[in-house]
């Protein structure tokens, strides 16, 4: 079984980011995005989205599952929610556009502008959430979160568990079809959904006991090599460009100004005049 | 067994924390994602069981460890992206099945009930969030996101959880550790 990151290694703008720079980007744009109702607003921060993913330069054949996953749950559960509940939210006036036939649901004005800012809203972070797992090169992940100032025993484990990735994928692999030729069905599991469950324990157990006994001698290995006893070094330094200095000024200015905007009062729910005229 | 303080985080907990957050990233990818036949259509996410294991038996740093940075592997290997409040909830998931103190006790029924627990509040939070993030309403996430996720890991948790403690006190008993 040969178990591979979503990583794509190109030159481009986004992925010469330094990853601290991505996280510090993601956390000021979700707490920005997350502040306003108004669909202008919330289309502006959609327009930054789809810019960031358009530098990133991603070809749609390695991300098209992916964005069918965030489509379909900003469309289908978050939109058709919206759309009819407009997220609890009571408005003084409901322009009633028509009745759903059947089940007489009313249609609002309110209810569709509410919910195309509410997927707008849900897509931008889903889009910009996706770009990092594209472009960061895994290795850098333990090294990064150790600069944003995780301890380096937590930072350690990252790596470390990025390194177990392929070997417990492979032990997975073994143990299937070492089950299989003893006669083990997975295609086929009888029962109810209880059985069904305790039946998956023939796989799942050898694979976490194995890798628990397994990772005994790893423990041994770093106590050996004094583990702990002194700071890290790590083998990939980080070093912020003035690209880097850039995107996490603007992104703390984007975080600032929207905290702004939003104690001054504005970001509320917007309806058009127009769409309300209809 | 050594006796040590549930909070302590030296190399055995950095390493079980990395080989918890691997297993449960591989494994969510395989059963998620690829799809084992047979196994798709019930057993929803089994794989949960290995953050209630390892905080139970491990401890809350390594519970936690295992089910936030392992599900964002999980996430990392499908290329879905980050969803920090979904990874926050998975983590408090092994956080909370620490509690039942089981490399102390050995006690599954405690085991049991501090993973319900921390299913409960991981999955809760998790949706909770949902109501900030995509403005739905509380009904609509209790419905929609609470009652499928935390039921689902209920099912799959409660019933593998006890098969691997035993599994591991059995390994445990007879090397010693």
């Amino acid at each position: 079984m040969l178990v591979t990151f979503k990583y794509l290694a190109k030159d481009t703008p986004i992925q010469r980011l330094d990853p601290r720079a991505k996280f510090i980007f993601l956390l000021c744009f979700l707490f920005s995005v997350t502040q306003f109702w108004d669909l202008r607003l919330l289309l502006i921060f959609f327009g930054i989205a789809m810019g960031y993913y358009a530098l990133a330069q991603l070809p749609f054949r390695e991300t098209r599952r992916a964005w069918f996953f965030m489509v379909f749950f900003a469309v289908v559960l978050v939109g058709i929610n919206t759309l009819f509940v407009r997220g609890g939210r009571r408005f003084e006036t409901e322009h009633i556009l028509f009745r759903l036939p059947l089940l007489s649901l009313p249609l609002t004005a309110e209810g569709v502008v509410f919910s195309a800012g509410m997927i707008a809203r849900m897509l931008s972070i889903a889009i910009i959430a996706l770009t990092i797992s594209f472009t960061t090169n895994p290795q850098l992940y333990g090294v990064a979160f150790r600069r944003l100032g995780l301890p380096d025993h937590f930072a350690f484990a990252i790596d470390l568990a990025l390194r177990f990735v392929p070997t417990l994928a492979r032990d997975f692999s073994l143990t299937l079809d070492a089950q299989r030729a003893r006669g083990y069905e997975v295609e086929r599991l009888r029962g109810g959904p209880i059985a069904q469950i305790r039946k998956l324990a023939p796989l799942i157990v050898p694979v976490t006991i194995g890798a628990i006994v397994g990772g005994e001698d790893v423990v041994n290995a770093l106590d050996l090599r004094c583990f702990g006893v002194t700071k890290r070094t790590w083998l990939h330094e980080l070093r912020y460009t003035c690209w880097d200095k850039a995107v996490i000024t603007l992104s703390l200015a984007m975080l600032a100004a929207s905290t702004a905007v939003n104690l001054l009062g504005y970001g509320d729910f917007w309806l058009p005049t127009w769409v309300a005229a209809l | 067994m050594e006796r040590r303080s549930l909070w302590a985080v030296g190399t055995r907990e950095v390493v079980y924390m990395a080989i918890g957050a691997a297993l449960y990233g591989v494994l969510s990818w395989i059963f998620n994602f690829l799809q084992i036949p047979g196994a798709a259509n019930v057993a929803v996410r089994p794989p949960v069981v290995l953050p209630l294991f390892f905080g139970a038996v491990f401890g809350p740093w390594v519970g936690l460890f295992t089910g936030l940075v392992g599900n964002i592997l999980g996430d990392l290997l499908s290329g879905y992206g980050f969803w920090i409040w979904w990874d926050i909830g998975n983590g408090l998931l092994g956080f909370f099945a620490a509690f039942a103190l089981f490399s102390t006790k050995r006690n599954y029924a405690l085991a049991e009930l501090w993973a319900a627990i921390g299913i409960v509040i991981g999955m809760g939070l998790a949706s909770l969030s949902e109501m900030w993030v995509s403005g739905a309403t509380m009904q609509a996430v209790i419905i929609e996101n609470f009652v499928p996720a935390a039921a689902t890991d209920l099912v799959n948790g409660l019933i593998l959880l006890p098969i691997l403690l035993a599994a591991y006190m059995a390994v445990a008993g007879r090397t010693g550790r």
